[in-house]
């Protein structure tokens, strides 16, 4: 048959460019993790040192150590915040009514946000002088009138978490949301009947039945969230100090402020494989049979 | 115990109406069965007696007290599902204790009384199964069990056998009317199986499009059916209706069938209505109609003997025994006592005097 070679013809394009920009480059990054290359000395990869590289991140690197701690501290808490919020606002979101379906829709828009643009508005917002969110909170609560909340390395981490927060909770919740629509009514209402209180009802019937589709919530964004680059570089610069310097800045800043390309691929790598390992659960989840639970 | 009560409740979605207008009084420890084809607002009407569904206008009383704003729990009711709605993540056993559960039922005793609820349904070799691990029918006798386990005001059992094989089904069918009769707890029960609602009901509301059609016994619906929806719908194989018309108390339709029907006072289009089990076929010449056999069909405890009366066809219930060949001369008696009659235009029985 003439169209058995066809559809390799026609796929050829799609496949080249992946080569092109996606395995080469991964394959090079790969090859340069295991080199000595510094920009600032030549301009061309030096020689192989074969894994010495990894063996300093892991074992010898105050600011690896940091941003690995950085990384998983701004994980768990952004993880927890976005799956209790989403879950939490896809429950109230879940009758039927003209109000609610409206704010469903509204509800991509700050996921349409570019993250980078997220991260400057929240640098505007929480400015010291004439941030809404600083004057907010100071009127709330008057101690922290004027207070620099990026001044502090933990605020300003939390305010790293916040702003991540704000451009994924209305997403995730509209997923939870999709979890939640395809629950049958049945057993809510069994329960019910049966003298669950509403709080009983969810523990007992929505909760465990919502299971798999808050897994999958919670791994897909440790995955994105692993990935935090672009408001770090908008909002906190990785500052103040290092207290929100991730992995991903910290890679960025080996290759692009101290130009040592070898280091950078290989702690790049580092990140990669936890990601991989985490696609590859992540997938294994969702490939399960469906109606698992 | 409580006495359930709707008056005139109606309940609509958009311009649909599924229930119109129904008023229903259901004694303090009554059974009662509602009959009804596919669609006729039988779940729907349950539904809005457990509180899952609000009735677009009328009150629903239990007990004497008005319960339109009352959640679901705080009616004290135990319902089975007909879609089941059981607790997919929780075994046999905790689905049929999570209503002790909820009581503050532990341990020892909560085990004890489950496994009695499980034993009159026969589940007790299933309590460690989950429900996707069970067949239909098995699911449905968790759902029933859940019901059972304890002792509410009211049952609300919604098509609790449709999917039990035949020997189960008339094993819980006699161990939901004993049951019932132990515990006298008032209970509303949705089938369209007649058996089932002939067998169980203390009194019967046959529905069609959302409202009661003929509330009474089962003898009564049976032997004087209100009008000619329930005639035609209950009895199996169903009544025999003949087109035709009336005057001074005689029937007659084409092709020579007529009979004598002991209503004086109406004249008119009308359709005379007789039981298989009330219609004689006897050798030619001696009966008071000429038929011809039409087809014989063998139904294991009876024959269903098809004749043609006239341009009728009338179907006799007559004993596993008889037999005759397809064609041949017969004659028909009708059981005067058990004629029904009804008017063609307003479709109502017609009582003889
Ligand atoms: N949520 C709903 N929205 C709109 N229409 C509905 C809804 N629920 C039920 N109906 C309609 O109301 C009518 C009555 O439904 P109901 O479930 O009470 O029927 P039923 O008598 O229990 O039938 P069955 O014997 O098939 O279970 C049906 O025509 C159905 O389509
Ligand atoms: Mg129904």
């Amino acid at each position: 048959m003439q169209d058995r070679r066809l559809k390799y013809v026609l796929i050829l394009p799609a496949a080249l460019l992946v080569l092109g920009t996606t395995i080469w480059p991964l394959a090079v990054s790969l090859v340069t993790s295991f080199r000595d290359w510094r920009l600032t000395r030549s301009l061309t990869p030096g020689p192989f040192i074969g894994s010495e590289h990894y063996v300093t991140a892991l074992t010898d690197d105050p600011d690896f150590l940091n941003a690995l701690q950085v990384t998983a501290s701004f994980v768990a808490i952004d993880v927890t915040l976005t799956v209790v919020c989403a879950l939490g606002l896809a429950l109230l979101l879940r009758r039927a009514g003209v109000l609610h379906s409206l704010t469903r829709a509204v509800l991509i828009l700050p996921f349409a946000v570019s993250p980078a643009l997220v991260g400057i508005s929240f640098r505007f917002m929480f400015n010291a002088e004439m941030g809404v969110f600083t004057w907010l909170a100071g009127t709330l609560v008057p101690w922290l009138k004027g207070y620099v909340w990026l001044g502090d390395p933990v605020a300003s981490l939390l305010v790293l978490v916040f702003s991540d927060a704000w451009r994924w909770v209305p997403y995730m919740t509209l997923v939870v949301l999709g979890g939640l629509s395809a629950l049958p009514r049945e057993p809510e209402e069994a329960a019910r009947i049966d003298g669950a209180s509403e709080w009983q009802v969810l523990r007992d019937v929505t909760l465990p039945a919502l299971l798999p589709v808050l897994a999958v919530v919670a791994i897909l964004k440790t995955v994105f969230a692993l990935k935090m680059f672009d408001q770090v570089v908008t909002l906190t610069g990785g500052g103040p100090g290092q207290s929100t310097t991730t992995l991903a800045y910290l890679v960025y800043s080996i290759a692009f402020r101290w130009y040592d390309m070898g280091y950078a691929s290989a702690v790049a790598w580092i990140l990669t494989a936890m990601l991989v390992f985490l696609a590859v659960w992540y997938m294994k989840l969702i490939l399960r049979k469906p109606g698992g639970a | 115990m409580a006495e359930v009560s709707l008056r005139n409740v109606t309940k609509a979605w958009g311009s649909f109406t599924a229930v119109r207008d129904q008023s229903l009084e259901i004694r303090d420890g009554e059974f009662m069965v509602l009959l009804g084809p596919s669609g006729c607002g039988k779940t729907t009407t349950m539904r809005m007696i457990a509180g899952l569904e609000e009735p677009t206008a009328g009150d629903i009383l239990i007990g004497g007290q008005r319960v339109n704003d009352l959640p679901p729990r705080d009616r004290d009711i135990a319902m089975v599902f007909q879609s089941y709605g059981l607790y997919p993540h929780m075994t046999v056993e905790d689905n049929i204790g999570y209503p002790l559960k909820l009581r503050g039922i532990k341990g020892a005793e909560r085990a004890a009384q489950v496994r009695a609820a499980a034993a009159k349904v026969e589940l007790e070799a299933l309590l460690h199964r989950r429900p996707k691990e069970l067949s239909g029918g098995q699911r449905q006798r968790v759902a029933l069990a859940r019901a059972i386990v304890r002792r509410p005001t009211v049952f609300l059992m919604d098509e609790p056998l449709s999917n039990l094989d035949a020997k189960l089904r008339v094993s819980t069918r006699a161990e939901i009317k004993h049951l019932q009769h132990e515990l006298g707890v008032t209970t509303v029960y949705v089938t369209h199986d007649q058996i089932e609602a002939m067998t169980l009901a203390h009194r019967v509301a046959v529905m069609q499009g959302g409202e009661i059609r003929q509330l009474d016994t089962p003898e009564v619906i049976y032997d004087r059916p209100a009008d000619l929806f329930v005639a035609g719908f209950i009895g199996s194989p169903p009544m025999n209706l003949v087109q035709g018309q009336h005057a001074d108390g005689r029937f007659t339709a084409a092709g020579g069938f007529h009979a004598v029907t002991g209503v004086a006072r109406h004249s008119g289009p009308a359709v005379l209505g007789v039981r298989p089990e009330d219609v004689t076929v006897a050798p030619a010449g001696q009966g008071d109609l000429d038929a011809s056999i039409y087809a014989v069909e063998l139904t294991g405890d009876a024959v269903l003997v098809t004749v043609q009366a006239g341009d009728s066809r009338i179907i006799a219930k007559a004993d596993r025994a008889w037999r005759a060949e397809i064609g041949s001369s017969v004659a028909l008696r009708l059981d005067a006592s058990r004629l029904h009659l009804f008017d063609a235009a307003s479709t109502k029985r017609l009582q003889p005097e």
